[in-house]
């Protein structure tokens, strides 16, 4: 696999985007991963913090941080673009009840259980954290279980939500509005606020999800 | 223990301390004062300050008093009465039990800070006092304050830096957004000549602009993979309304932005009212460090 290059973006003038791709895919979502693990081990005087996104890795700056010394820092963590991006295993029960479960299976042309099924079949990556507290991405699904976004956003879902669109899987920690698909609840909680830190999975992680019993 | 009692309270008065900064990988972001160089000039008023500020909106803010204390407020252009005895704005105040502050709407602003020698006795939250209305996190019973909420103040404070002083005058500058290259020339042309004015939805989240020339009208919708906000971006909505988002904006998001505005002229945006023109101006980054 050739390396990805990124762009530096700057982010107004007290943060740096270091986008690996404008558009999602597995390759650069690794990549972004990657290089926020090794720019947290590695820290580079002048970050004063570093998020890893879907796509890119944000690097919040201390005043008065020249650009250009930071693209020759970055570029020596940059790691091999097909590094494993190794994290935990965790599984996730979920109960599929959500009010879209019916119409996302039949889109897709398979039954409620098929689909389910289909959901569970093989495990995902944890993408990206972010959008709320907690909230995560988990991806790709098949090119069978792609569905774009609703047309319209729902007022309110509760934390523990279970929403698909776009090839993924997402979790809402946290009360939220949202345009995605609502399949199912999970009692799992990925939003503490009184534990350090408050969140428990991790960009990386492997995610299996279950019908819970 | 020392105290005020809040008597009056306007719409999203919050505790605010400078931020609750390094969660941003947790999906949360900073939060802290909309006017951060008011909120920091408040504490300079005084030879120690809590880290805390109290931060009213526009309606102002009513409070009674429970113990000897040294409190500054600033921001805007308030009205101010202690004990019904008119003040000047800024102020520093050496107050007293019973003593009765009335803060009031006054000639220009959208947030004032009232700060005290003390801390304000409320536990921190990963890392910061500061509130978080979307999240509902933070601050003081993770809400807003209202009228009877009593605010125990606690351990003594330290000395403040007072902020630098800013441009007061002129365009907000801002540099160009993650997504400007996905904008047709003449639409950032638009965006660059023509008067915004700011719209009466507002909060701390974000503000709405009045776009009366309708620049951003009929912008093919773009699928964009969400990526990461900062205080200052400009992102255009679906149809077409532009909105600066603010302290508590969503950690990412999937609107394209034409624009992010300085550090700098933050602060004066945030204390402009609803209706007042704006414009922007492109600089560089090297103009805006």
């Amino acid at each position: 696999m050739a390396d990805l290059i990124p762009t530096l973006l700057p982010l107004g003038d007290g943060a740096v985007l270091v986008r690996f791709s404008a558009e999602l895919s597995d390759a650069a979502n690794r990549a972004a991963v990657g290089l926020a693990r090794r720019l947290t081990a590695e820290p580079i005087t002048g970050v004063a913090e570093v998020a890893p996104g879907l796509v890119s890795v944000l690097l919040r700056l201390e005043p008065g941080v020249e650009f250009s010394r930071l693209r020759g820092e970055i570029m020596l963590r940059m790691g091999a673009a097909d590094a494993p991006v190794a994290g935990q295993e965790r599984e996730i029960a979920v109960r599929f009840d959500g009010e879209d479960l019916g119409e996302v299976a039949e889109r897709l042309g398979f039954s409620r259980e098929a689909f389910v099924a289909r959901h569970n079949g093989a495990p995902l990556r944890l993408l990206a954290t972010g959008f709320a507290p907690g909230f995560v991405y988990c991806g790709f699904h098949g090119s069978d279980l792609v569905l774009p976004r609703r047309e319209s956003v729902r007022p309110m879902v509760p934390a523990g939500t279970v929403l698909f669109a776009a090839g993924q899987t997402a979790i809402a920690a946290t009360p939220i509005r949202t345009g995605w698909h609502v399949i199912g609840t999970t009692t799992f909680q990925n939003f503490d606020p009184a534990a350090d830190p408050p969140t428990r999975l991790r960009a990386g992680d492997t995610i299996r999800f279950r019908v819970a019993a | 223990m020392t105290a005020i009692e809040i008597t009056r309270a306007g719409p999203l008065t919050t505790l605010q301390d400078a931020g609750r900064f390094g969660m941003l990988a947790q999906g949360i972001s900073a939060s802290g004062p909309m006017d951060a160089g008011a909120f920091r000039a408040a504490g300079a008023m005084l030879e120690q300050a809590g880290s805390t500020a109290i931060e009213f909106t526009r309606a102002g803010l009513d409070f009674s008093v429970d113990g000897p204390v040294r409190a500054a407020c600033a921001g805007g252009a308030f009205s101010l009465a202690v004990n019904g005895n008119r003040r000047e704005w800024p102020a520093r105040l050496g107050l007293d039990t019973g003593d009765v502050v009335s803060i009031t709407p006054g000639a220009a602003g959208n947030y004032g800070y009232l700060r005290f020698d003390r801390e304000i006795d409320v536990a921190p939250l990963l890392g910061s006092r500061s509130t978080n209305l979307t999240v509902g996190l933070g601050g003081f019973k993770r809400r807003a304050l209202r009228a009877g909420d009593r605010i125990a103040l606690g351990a003594m404070g330290a000395a403040v830096e007072a902020a630098a002083a800013v441009e007061t005058e002129g365009p907000i500058r801002v540099l160009w957004g993650l997504h400007a290259d996905l904008f047709d020339g003449a639409v950032r042309r638009g965006f660059v000549e023509t008067v915004f004015q700011v719209s009466p939805s507002l909060d701390r989240m974000g503000i709405r602009l009045a776009d009366p020339a309708q620049i951003f009208r009929g912008q093919r919708r773009l699928t964009l993979v969400s990526d990461a906000i900062v205080p200052g971006d400009i992102q255009i909505l679906g149809d077409g309304t532009p909105i600066v988002l603010m302290r508590d904006h969503q950690p990412v998001g999937g609107f394209p932005r034409i624009a992010t505005v300085v550090s700098a002229d933050l602060d004066r945006l945030a204390q402009m009212r609803p209706g007042s023109d704006i414009r922007f101006r492109p600089v560089t980054l090297e103009h805006a460090r």
